[in-house]
């Protein structure tokens, strides 16, 4: 039995997401750095302009594939009984799914 | 000079304790090992493994001030006192220093520690040129102490899936043996949850590696080969 | 030699003398987890930002009060470690810096840079 997101593939989806993630991260921080203080206005122009929701979504996926992997691999190691674990990676990728539909949402009616 | 050892019977059903002791010094010794022995004519319940008392055998392998090593190659001038000695972290103790060695001697069998070569054998000996013997180096000089595997935290939370970095180390020094067929097989073995992929890099294995082998790197080679192996 | 089954092991960490790459990683594991744990609250905040000018308002206020100062600057000091010591792991992993004395001290560093990093935000934002 092998799940689809074990070993080898966890292990490449945990650096290319960080990679993305780190990238966006530098990007972001910097111009709102530039643009500190920022009124409500320019704050939403630049989040729904074109090209940064895309970006943002994006960088959202990323960060849900980067923390499932990272989570998983904190559960393994401490949720030994297998019951527990399940359940606790259960809620943990429901958690997830909601977190993902949430921000979807609030980047499609921003 | 002043020691403070783990002791553990198990006939007396007792919890284990620290016993303290105090060795006279004077009598030539230089290494840990050499007080240990002098310590069991005074003591001679207290129990130890060791044999070649040159860092060859890897039999003495305990934790030594906090840090997994080799009595036999540790100066006692470089401890500081109470030298504290306690057996390898998360092994099953068997009696004081003395630990049970079963699990990390079956994750080694696991990753096969031979060369697999199906082909009908050759006329003579299966050749390496120099090239492909110096890949050999940094991984066949192991001597399966478990200093390193009792000291990686990644083995402490998973002992029974994990297979540590000694047994990780082998897997490299296989899978970099020319004369090896079975390249593929070994790294698809290792391509699941725990086996090689519970690592995460901490190094600690690197750390006490008394043959100053990088059991880590290894582990980051096979990671990168299995990279290869997939495209 | 078998060990009883109810044999005891030696498993106290503090009797165990941790080398700096030990608490490198550590910190990364810790770190991961506060900024996940933070991630519902930086989505509801962005969620905030975007719903109109108080809302927007309330948000800002809120990130100005001493629990929201205190809240950057602990994901400040999350994300510079995390994100130093993933650099610091994606580098060994294609053979940068696998040594053990360099890693010893890259580790020493991204240690020292999240600190500073976490200290400058504090600065900032006091
Ligand atoms: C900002 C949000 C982020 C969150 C919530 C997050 C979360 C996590 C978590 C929980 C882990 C597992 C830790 C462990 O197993 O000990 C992890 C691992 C990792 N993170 Fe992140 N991370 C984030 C950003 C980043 C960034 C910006 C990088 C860039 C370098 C990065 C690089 C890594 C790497 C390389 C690992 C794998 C470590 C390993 O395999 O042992 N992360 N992350
Ligand atoms: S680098 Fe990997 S094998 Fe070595 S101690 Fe750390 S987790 Fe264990
Ligand atoms: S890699 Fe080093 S520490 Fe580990 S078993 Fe081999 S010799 Fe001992
Ligand atoms: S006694 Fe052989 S390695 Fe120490």
């Amino acid at each position: 039995m092998k799940s689809v997101l074990t070993g080898l593939r966890a292990w490449t989806v945990q650096r290319v997401s960080a990679a993305y993630l780190l990238f966006f991260l530098l990007f972001a921080l910097a111009w709102v750095a530039v643009h500190h203080p920022m009124s409500e206005a320019q704050w939403r122009a630049w989040v729904t302009s074109g090209g940064m929701r895309e970006a943002t979504m994006l960088f959202f996926a990323a960060l849900l594939a980067h923390m499932w992997v990272g989570l998983r691999d904190v559960v393994l190691d401490y949720v030994k009984p297998l019951l527990v674990r399940t359940a606790v990676l259960g809620v943990l990728a429901l958690g997830l799914a909601a977190l993902g539909s949430w921000t979807a949402l609030i980047l499609i009616r921003a | 000079m002043q020691f403070l050892i783990y002791r553990y019977d198990p006939q007396s059903g007792a919890r284990p304790h620290m016993q303290a002791y105090d060795l006279a010094p004077g009598h030539g010794e230089h290494m840990l090992l050499d007080a240990l022995i002098r310590l069991h004519e005074q003591d001679d319940s207290l129990a130890f493994r060791r044999s070649c008392r040159e860092g060859v055998c890897g039999s003495d392998a305990m934790n030594i001030n906090g840090r997994n090593g080799l009595a036999c190659v540790t100066p006692l001038a470089s401890l500081k006192e109470p030298v504290t000695l306690r057996p390898l972290p998360s092994f099953p103790v068997i009696r004081d220093l003395v630990v049970d060695m079963t699990r990390f001697f079956r994750h080694y069998h696991a990753i096969r520690p031979y060369v697999v070569d199906d082909d009908p054998p050759p006329e003579r000996e299966r050749l390496q040129t120099p090239a492909e013997r110096a890949e050999l180096d940094g991984l066949y000089e192991c001597i399966l102490c478990a200093c390193c595997t009792g000291f990686c935290p990644s083995y402490w939370w998973n002992p029974e899936r994990y297979l540590g970095p000694a047994a990780l180390l082998q897997a490299m020094r296989f899978i970099a043996d020319s004369r090896d067929h079975a390249t593929g097989e070994r790294l698809e073995f290792l391509d699941d949850a725990y086996r090689l992929f519970r690592c995460r890099s901490i190094m600690n294995c690197t750390e006490v590696c008394p043959k100053g082998l990088n059991p880590n790197r290894a582990i980051d080679r096979i990671r990168m080969r299995m990279l290869k192996h997939e495209v | 030699m078998n060990a009883r089954s109810d044999a005891p092991r030696f498993l106290n960490l503090f009797q165990i003398r941790f080398p700096v790459g030990a608490i490198c990683s550590i910190g990364h594991r810790v770190s991961g987890v506060i900024l996940a744990a933070a991630v519902p609250l930086v989505v509801y905040a962005l969620d905030r930002s975007l719903a109109g000018p108080q809302a927007y308002a309330r948000l800002a206020a809120a990130l100005a009060t001493a629990a929201g100062k205190t809240a950057v600057v602990v994901l400040a000091w999350a994300l510079a470690h995390h994100a130093l010591a993933g650099i610091r792991h994606v580098l060994k992993d294609v053979d940068v810096g696998a040594s053990l004395g360099t890693a010893r001290r890259s580790a020493w560093l991204v240690l020292a840079v999240g600190g500073i990093i976490a200290l400058a935000t504090a600065v900032l934002v006091a």
